[in-house]
């Protein structure tokens, strides 16, 4: 038997748990829903161009300005939605010991884990991105194909945060054994992060200087994204586009690093 | 065989919903934003601006409802005119001359050129980018005053409703063609059971 077999069989396995009748089908309409009512395109040509601090043109900032009114409730459900198949759904695998019976299977630790997540994020990152950009593509042809760069990267870098807790929850679920804990950490962190938002903003305003948005743009970029786009935060901080692209791609490598350390754990160090 | 009839099964319970919530958004009515009503005569040759909006979006819709004695062109044209101080009276600085110019030199930027006459004239616009949009009525002839009651009302949706309900009516068939199998599999195992 190849390793391609196994593999399938311990996918199938997680889907199955992770989307249970009726849970893909709740969300799948939550986000459809959610994405035509928050949808906003609230915005002026003449004044997008004429008062904003940023560097973009009226048609990317359009575009921004509707992945961002989409992306609030409906990122929030997606949020939810991983942070169950993680916690609730990995950690009650290891509790239960399912996770020793996929160990028997002719299959890497690796490849174990890799299906979990691939259940656990993929299916529902899938799930939340196809619904969320053909429905702008429905409300808005002409924005959406021009400008899919910057779609995209609006989508990168506000998904960045959520996979970094993401990874943390996978980290102290493995730990730990169970996903309950791993589960409050990470919501407390996912709220912590609006409030030190909020510290890093008022604090760099008083100070005249980007240093503290600059340093937590490194863990979630979407600050750095809004000041590009919209300039909202003030005058003192221009960043180019380069840099909008380095703070992004820094904070992947280290969601990257936090899912090398699970996988590490998962396969080196998690005695069953 | 069975694992295939659960994946096209669980898709076409999702097909099913996703067409759910469209319907449910298309169900949900206009809000109106803003109307002007009204009757005037055009004298031969000359223009009226009856709307003119500086950001229309995707989610509002231009609805233009014109009777008509007489001859009249209506356009939906992509430009901005902005008010301006002509006399000491506000006015557009736009007239037939710059009409004329727009019609024969930017012709991209016509979205509607319809004729009209000794009629009624009904048409809606929703665009599919943000954008300027001026609706003008103007009276072609040479020698006729054409007379005008129209009602040219900016509504505002949370998607274009037509479009919604259409993928929705095609979306929740496939999604029940999918999901049959798999229910009736799920039958006879409980059936078995």
């Amino acid at each position: 038997m190849g390793k391609g077999k196994p593999f399938l069989e311990v996918l199938a396995s997680a889907i199955h748990e992770d989307y249970r009748f009726p849970f893909l089908e709740v969300f799948a309409f939550l986000y459809a829903l959610g994405t035509f009512v928050f949808a906003s395109f609230g915005v002026s040509i003449t004044t997008q161009s004429a008062t904003s601090q940023s560097m973009a043109t009226a048609n990317e900032i359009i575009a921004y300005g509707a992945v961002s009114s989409i992306l609030s409730i409906p990122l929030f459900i997606f949020i939810i939605l991983v942070f169950k198949n993680i916690a609730y759904g990995l950690g009650s695998d290891l509790e239960k010991g399912i996770i020793q019976t996929y160990f028997s299977y002719p299959l890497r630790r690796r490849g174990i884990l890799t299906a979990k997540l691939l259940s656990a994020l993929g299916v529902a990152l899938l799930l939340f991105l196809g619904i969320q950009i053909s429905a702008l593509y429905i409300l808005a042809p002409d924005i959406i194909l021009p400008q899919l760069g910057t779609v995209l990267l609006t989508y990168a870098a506000n998904l960045s945060y959520p996979f970094l807790i993401a990874g943390i929850m996978l980290l102290l679920t493995l730990k730990l054994r169970r996903g309950g804990i791993g589960l409050v950490v990470g919501i407390v962190l996912y709220f912590a992060m609006s409030m030190a938002s909020g510290i890093a903003t008022v604090f760099a305003i008083f100070t005249k200087t980007p240093l503290s948005l600059q340093i937590l743009s490194a863990i979630s970029p979407s600050i750095i994204l809004q000041q590009y786009y919209v300039g909202s935060l003030g005058d003192f901080w221009a960043p180019a586009f380069s840099e909008l692209l380095l703070y992004t791609g820094v904070s992947y490598v280290i969601v990257a690093f936090v899912f090398v350390l699970g996988y590490t754990y998962f396969s080196r160090r998690l005695n069953l | 065989m069975k694992r295939w009839t659960t994946v096209l099964g669980r898709v076409g319970t999702v097909l099913i919903t996703i067409s759910l919530a469209l319907l449910l958004v298309s169900l949900i009515p206009q809000l109106q934003l803003s109307s002007s009503k009204g009757s005037m005569p055009i004298s031969p040759e000359h223009m009226q601006i009856a709307f003119n909006s500086q950001n229309l979006n995707p989610q509002q819709e231009v609805q233009v409802a014109v009777t008509v004695e007489g001859t009249l062109k209506v356009y939906l044209l992509e430009i901005s005119i902005e008010l301006q101080i002509v006399n000491g009276t506000f006015d557009y600085g736009f007239n037939s001359t710059d009409l004329h110019e727009l019609v024969s030199d930017h012709p991209e930027q016509i979205i509607w050129e319809d004729p009209v006459e000794n009629g009624n004239y009904k048409r809606s616009y929703s665009p599919t980018r943000v954008m300027n949009a001026t609706v003008i009525f103007y009276n072609p002839s040479s020698s006729e005053t054409a007379r005008v009651e129209y009602d040219v009302a900016l509504e505002s949706s949370l998607a274009p409703g037509d479009k919604v309900r259409t993928i929705a009516y095609f979306a929740a068939p496939i999604g029940i063609i999918l999901t049959i199998p798999w229910l009736l599999n799920s039958w006879k195992q409980r059936k078995q059971k």
